[in-house]
């Protein structure tokens, strides 16, 4: 898995000073990763029984871990509308056009959020601002450390991450098809990072 | 007798004629609504997701009633060969129902394995209600060889029971009793 060389990030000297326990904080580290080495997905539902997974082939994301605290996280990820894809002929077009992400008007879509605090090692929860065609609404994502294990390939140990969460596609004013596929749109990114 | 081992003079059974006809009716609508569906564009979405799983559901009740079928065949054989019918025609019938039960079996196994390999990954659902696992992961390369020939498979046996559909309406005409015998009549 490729992976970019962390620079480790020290919280203000001062909060550290004034709150010298707080060391979780001070052992996160910066990863920077996108379409290569993560997966960002969109499932829909069509009639209760379907569904219907397209990704995003394009995105940036910056996160901001301790993987043995994950409780202080912090995550913004950055997806180019454009590189939508979903693998079913015509649905690109439709996906890209002004009923749904509206590419050509808004180019980018964001989430920025941080740890709750809630939760434990293995299941915690993210909570921020998604914006979709230049609407913001507060999204919540539950994430998971999936597992940790040595890679004898890479001679390093390996963590990976789940996160996913629902928004309503009506809420950012893709209101088209409501018969043909489910408002609530579930978003899941997933990544591996070496420890 | 060129093809048929066992054989009654009572006729089809009423089993045997229901499914005859019940097999003839899903494979035509199956294929109607497959030349529908793909023409469907995606502005209308809601029904093209219907017929897909239409045609998916009345696709795979084929196989398993042309099995029925066939086990009533071996079980109970097929009324007596009319004698006046050439032997030629005998055996270019038997050769075509033996593709035709093939094709019934074929044609919906190729299109199970289309859907199962489709990129898209849409899942199959009986009646939009009982899902049906899927064996084969998708893969691309795998179903654009399968795809095309589900599809020419399925105009083959469309083709073929139109044959079918042609020399017992011939027979008919000659006063023979082999489209009344499927009527039960």
């Amino acid at each position: 898995m490729a992976h970019i060389p962390m620079r480790r990030r020290t919280l203000v000297a001062g909060v550290l000073g004034t709150l010298p326990l707080i060391r979780p904080a001070a052992a996160r580290t910066r990863y920077v990763f996108d379409q290569n080495v993560g997966r960002l997905e969109f499932v829909a539902r069509h009639l209760g029984v379907l569904s219907s997974t397209g990704r995003f082939e394009d995105f940036s994301c910056e996160l901001l871990i301790d993987p043995d605290r994950p409780l202080t996280t912090n995550v913004e990820v950055t997806v180019r509308t454009g590189a939508v894809a979903l693998a079913y002929p015509g649905a690109v077009d439709l996906l890209r056009s002004p009923a749904f992400f509206d590419v050509e008007k808004y180019p980018e879509a964001t989430f920025d959020g941080a740890a709750t605090g809630e939760g434990t090692l293995a299941r915690f929860f993210l909570a921020g601002n998604l914006t979709i065609r230049g609407i913001t609404r507060p999204h919540r994502m539950e994430a998971r450390l999936l597992e940790r294990k040595m890679d004898p390939a890479l001679g390093r140990e390996v963590a990976e991450f789940s996160a996913a969460g629902d928004m309503k596609r009506s809420e950012f004013g893709m209101t088209a098809d409501q018969a043909a596929i489910s408002d609530t749109i579930r978003l899941a990114v997933r990544v591996r990072l070496l420890v | 007798m060129p093809c048929v081992s066992a054989s009654s003079s009572d006729g089809w059974s009423g089993a045997q004629r229901r499914l005859h006809w019940i097999v003839a009716g899903l494979v035509l609508a199956a294929f109607a609504i497959g030349l529908v569906m793909v023409a469907l564009p995606l502005t209308r979405l809601l029904e093209k997701i219907i017929a897909y799983q239409v045609h998916k559901t009345l696709g795979l009740l084929v196989p398993p009633l042309v099995l029925w079928r066939l086990w009533l065949w071996a079980r109970r054989g097929r009324p007596a060969e009319d004698p006046t019918i050439p032997p030629w025609q005998h055996r270019l019938a038997a050769a075509g129902h033996i593709v035709l039960y093939l094709l019934l079996i074929a044609v919906p196994v190729l299109g199970y394995l289309s859907a199962s390999t489709a990129p898209g990954e849409i899942e199959t659902t009986l009646f939009l209600l009982i899902p049906v696992p899927h064996l084969l992961p998708a893969d691309e390369a795998l179903y654009k060889m399968i795809r095309p020939v589900h599809e020419v498979a399925a105009w083959s046996l469309v083709l073929l029971a139109t044959g079918h559909a042609a020399a017992a309406i011939h027979h008919h005409l000659k006063g023979r009793r082999v489209l009344r015998a499927m009527l039960g009549r």
